[in-house]
């Protein structure tokens, strides 16, 4: 008796070690969000957020249903004298049941994420949708707004080279306006609709607070990512696809402005845009900002 | 059970001597001998499973004390890997992750479970001399260890390790100017080919031997699960293994001779790169779970003194996860630029794929429920990989959701979730299988105690590492990145980092716990009778260790796999060799 008792309180103070480890993860607390998800800053991650609350009450009731019929199963039916197992190879019908319900729920749960996937995250984005280009080279991001006219113009994957990050298209006038920002600046409440292409290698757009996450990639010009961001703020964009030795700190920063912050900002860029007639594109996107 | 353990040392004797004897080199160099190559596999596993997981600890190490210098040996690692004062630089770092998850996969489960339990249990257990081609399997066993040199080997090349991450996404892994490593990209290529030939001379081994060469009697649904789980992981390797093995010629190519299969900047496709890997890669992850299925499947029925639940259940469950296996493989891609509509198919699909895993969760259950549960060494691990595969599978449905996986998709959830499966599932099972068929390998017998202990630490260690990383994914953070602290959003995780490190090193050395207990038991265990488990599959008939050429005569066989506790009979098994005894009630199913 004495025996358990001692490896009771050994056990008691090992448990008591591992939560004082724990306790200092709290190191940092409110501020931190250390723990679970990041605060969310868009209309569609609402929705994201509530599938995954979904499935973690779905995966946590069975989770602790089957662990706890299974734990049950080992203390009772652990080995005493002159009791025997059993015996029996299995029951049909059983069988068909617990192949029926999780395939019923399996198959709900993808109707369920398929709207969501198509209705919400992957619609149409609004007329009013704010266009930006997102390039992405070995290590960095530039962003491209459309310029005094409101229309970013044409791209494609084939005019994407050093001097064109964008792929804009040489013969589209609705380009000549553009102007270019190392920062992604945008406004609250009002979608935003990104196009994004990468000059060599692959890189990732992700932005855990906007539950986005898009790959970029050479060749390709992917234009139906959008979301509409709900908060006033500074974000951070990171590459998550690891894309060589400078992956480690590729990364952009994201101002969330008010809605007149933002058109006081555009104007300000979009003036110091002056096309001269016939001039090179290069000499455009060239524009650095300050 | 004294009709088996009568036959005693004279005779087992008489047993080995048929064969004349083998030179030195051909006993254990060049052996053809089914069993002695599993040994082989085994002991070139553990050698990497170390490696392995000292890039695992430098990894972890960087995690938590970015920029710090490693103690003691971190100025005298190379420069490609460290900087001047020893601390790990990004590129460094990257070749540590893509050579932790290169070697774990392909140098050390795939062998741990389909060379060492593939090699050592097919022949036992049907009752056959050894495998159908013993030269394929000795050629086999070589090839996959010349291509784990020539894999590590670009650790003395001036620009080290390959950079670009276990699944080497084209473009970065096809241009030596993207990503820094052009020597260990190839190296890479040549490794993971070779490596592919040994896998397909095996599983055309397995695959003939388990269709040709079974004991009178053994009919395919006599088969023990380890034997059913091994024949279908073969047909996966066969059919997905050439994939790899083409897609990793094609990006030597493209690194070397100026192809431009996977480079955009040469209308190259990218996304072709990840079909043919992932096309290989989902069949892997199977191929990485199925046999130690089988393995734990065969403990939980012998220390539970029970016929497993549902027998052809699970064999149906296992030909499913075959099938299926091969049409989810868009998952991995839900977000890489392809096609959404194929997102939603295959969305589809790897919802279908989790049913039979949870078919076969049920089925473990339906095994000890009713049971008379001995708590071995081997039983503890086989039980526990139960408990971790349903955590590890209840993880795989959040990324099979599109719209969360839009979220979730490469970060830490993802490295959880399939430390989960491999580790805490296969990794825990082939440890069971060890503790389990180490006397039938060495005829000695394993320390109970220190097995215990080792189950207790790591399973410890193992939750303490991988649970808070489920976190640190929900919480935004990637995979991949050399210096989180870099980050905003990251900055307050440090201290969960820290503590996942530290527990990560306790995982580490509770390993070592193992390796003495192995190495001592080997040569100084306790003798091992021929059953110590009382089971009843046919390699247990046989002393241990068995002879070359395995039985005198050739068994004929009875019974199912698993005919455990049968009413009416004095002992609670019933060999598959022995005809049931009058008064026994087998049930007919
Ligand atoms: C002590 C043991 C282990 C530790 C501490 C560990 C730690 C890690 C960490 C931290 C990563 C992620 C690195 C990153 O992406 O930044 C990783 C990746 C990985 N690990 Fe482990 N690991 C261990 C054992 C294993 C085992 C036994 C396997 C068996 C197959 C394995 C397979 C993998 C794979 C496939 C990856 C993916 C790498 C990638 O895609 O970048 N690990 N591991
Ligand atoms: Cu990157
Ligand atoms: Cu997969």
């Amino acid at each position: 008796m004495s025996f358990w008792r001692s490896s009771f309180a050994r056990c008691g103070l090992i448990v008591a070690v591992l939560l004082a480890g724990l306790g200092t993860c709290w190191a940092d607390p409110r501020t931190s969000n250390l723990w679970w998800l990041p605060e969310n800053a868009t209309e569609g991650g609402v929705y994201i957020d509530q599938l995954i609350y979904f499935i973690l009450f779905l995966t946590g009731a069975v989770f602790v249903l089957t662990q706890a019929v299974y734990i049950f199963f080992i203390i009772k039916y652990r080995a005493k004298k002159g009791v025997r197992a059993t015996y029996s190879h299995g029951n049909n019908r059983l069988e068909i049941i617990w192949t029926a319900i999780p395939t019923a729920i399996f198959i709900g749960l993808w109707g369920y994420s398929n709207h969501l996937w198509w209705d919400v995250l992957h619609s149409t984005p609004p007329a009013n949708a704010l266009q930006v280009g997102v390039a992405a080279y070995q290590f960095g991001f530039s962003f491209q707004y459309p310029g005094a006219d409101g229309k970013l113009g044409k791209a494609d994957a084939n005019f994407v080279s050093n001097d064109n990050m964008f792929g804009n298209d040489p013969d589209d006038p609705d380009a000549k306006d553009n102007f270019t920002s190392s920062t992604l600046e945008i406004p609250v409440n009002r979608a935003v609709h990104i196009r994004l292409d990468s000059k060599d290698v692959i890189h990732a757009f992700y932005v855990p607070q906007f539950r986005v996450y898009q790959d970029i990639l050479p060749g390709r010009i992917i234009d139906w990512v959008w979301f509409t961001p709900t908060k006033i703020g500074k974000f951070q964009l990171a590459c998550s696809q690891l894309c060589g030795s400078g992956h480690y700190n590729m990364k952009a920063d994201i101002q969330v402005v008010s809605e007149a912050d933002f058109e006081k900002w555009y104007q300000e860029k979009a003036k110091a845009v002056q096309p001269q007639p016939g001039a090179k594109l290069s000499s455009i996107t060239e524009t650095k900002d300050q | 059970m004294s009709q088996t353990i009568a036959h005693s040392g004279a005779e087992a004797h008489a047993e080995t001597v048929h064969h004349h004897e083998l030179s030195f080199f051909h006993k254990y160099i060049w052996s053809e001998d089914h069993k002695t190559i599993a040994i082989q596999y085994l002991f070139a596993s553990f050698f990497f499973l170390i490696i392995g997981g000292l890039l695992a600890m430098g990894v972890r190490y960087q995690l938590a004390f970015s920029g710090a210098p490693i103690p003691l040996i971190g100025t005298l690692l190379p420069k490609w890997l460290v900087t001047d004062a020893g601390a790990i630089q990004p590129q460094g770092y990257n070749g540590l992750v893509t050579m932790h998850a290169t070697v774990m996969v392909f140098l050390v489960m795939m062998p741990l479970l389909v060379g060492v339990f593939g090699n050592f249990l097919i022949p036992l257990k049907i009752g056959a001399p050894d495998m159908a081609f013993p030269f394929f399997n000795a050629l086999s066993f070589w090839l996959f260890l010349v291509s784990g040199i020539i894999l590590l080997s670009s650790y003395f090349a001036p620009t080290g390790f390959p950079a670009a991450g276990w699944t080497a996404y084209a473009p970065l892994s096809a241009n030596g100017a993207y990503n820094g490593s052009q020597a260990g990209q190839s190296l890479w290529c040549i490794g993971l080919f070779l490596n592919g030939l040994a896998s397909i001379a095996g599983a055309v081994n397995y695959i003939t031997t388990v269709i040709n060469m079974r004991a009178p009697g053994m009919k395919m649904f006599r088969l023990p699960l380890p034997v059913w789980a091994i024949f279908i992981t073969s047909i996966l390797l066969l059919l997905a293994v050439p994939v790899l093995s083409a897609a990793a010629a094609m990006l030597f190519f493209d690194l070397n001779f100026g192809t431009s299969f996977f480079e955009a900047s040469h209308y190259g496709q990218p996304l072709l790169w990840q079909h043919l890997f992932w096309f290989f890669g989902h069949p892997e992850v199977y191929i990485l779970v199925l046999p130690a299925m089988g393995l734990v499947s065969e403990m939980l029925a012998v220390f539970s003194r029970k016929p497993i639940f549902g027998y052809k259940a699970m064999v149906y469950a296992m030909v499913a996860i075959g099938f299926l296996g091969f049409i989810v493989w868009g998952h991995h891609m839900f977000v890489s630029g392809m096609n959404l509509m194929l997102s939603s198919t295959f969305s589809l699909s790897t919802m279908v794929i989790a049913v039979p895993s949870a078919i076969k969760t049920f089925n473990w259950l339906g095994t000890v429920w009713g049971g008379s549960i001995r708590f071995t060494t081997p039983m503890c691990f086989a039980l526990a990989f139960v408990s971790m595969f349903v955590i590890g599978g209840l993880s795989g449905i959040y990324m099979a959701s599109t719209p969360v996986d839009l979220f979730i998709h490469h970060t830490y959830f993802i490295v959880a979730h399939f430390h989960y499966v491999i580790f805490g599932g296969s990794l825990f099972g082939v440890f069971g299988a060890i503790y389990f068929w180490f006397p039938k390998m060495f005829g000695r017998m394993m320390n109970e105690f220190w097995g215990k202990v080792h189950f207790v630490l790591s399973f410890m260690f193992f939750n303490l590492t991988f649970f808070p990383m489920h976190n640190l994914g929900l919480n935004g953070m990637p995979r991949r990145i050399a210096d989180p602290g870099l980050y905003d959003f990251l900055k307050s995780q440090q201290p969960l980092q820290i503590f996942v490190s530290l527990s990560a090193f306790g995982l580490g050395l509770s390993t070592l716990i193992f390796f003495v207990n192995f190495f001592y038991s080997m040569f100084k265990g306790p003798k091992a009778p021929r059953n110590p488990w009382n089971s009843t599959t046919l390699e247990w008939t046989l002393p241990s260790p068995p002879g070359h050429g395995n039985f005198p005569v050739t068994p004929t066989v009875y019974n199912g796999p698993y005919e455990y506790s049968v009413p009416g009979m004095d002992q609670d098994f019933l060999p598959q060799n022995q005809p049931a005894p009058k008064t026994a009630r087998l049930a007919v199913h």
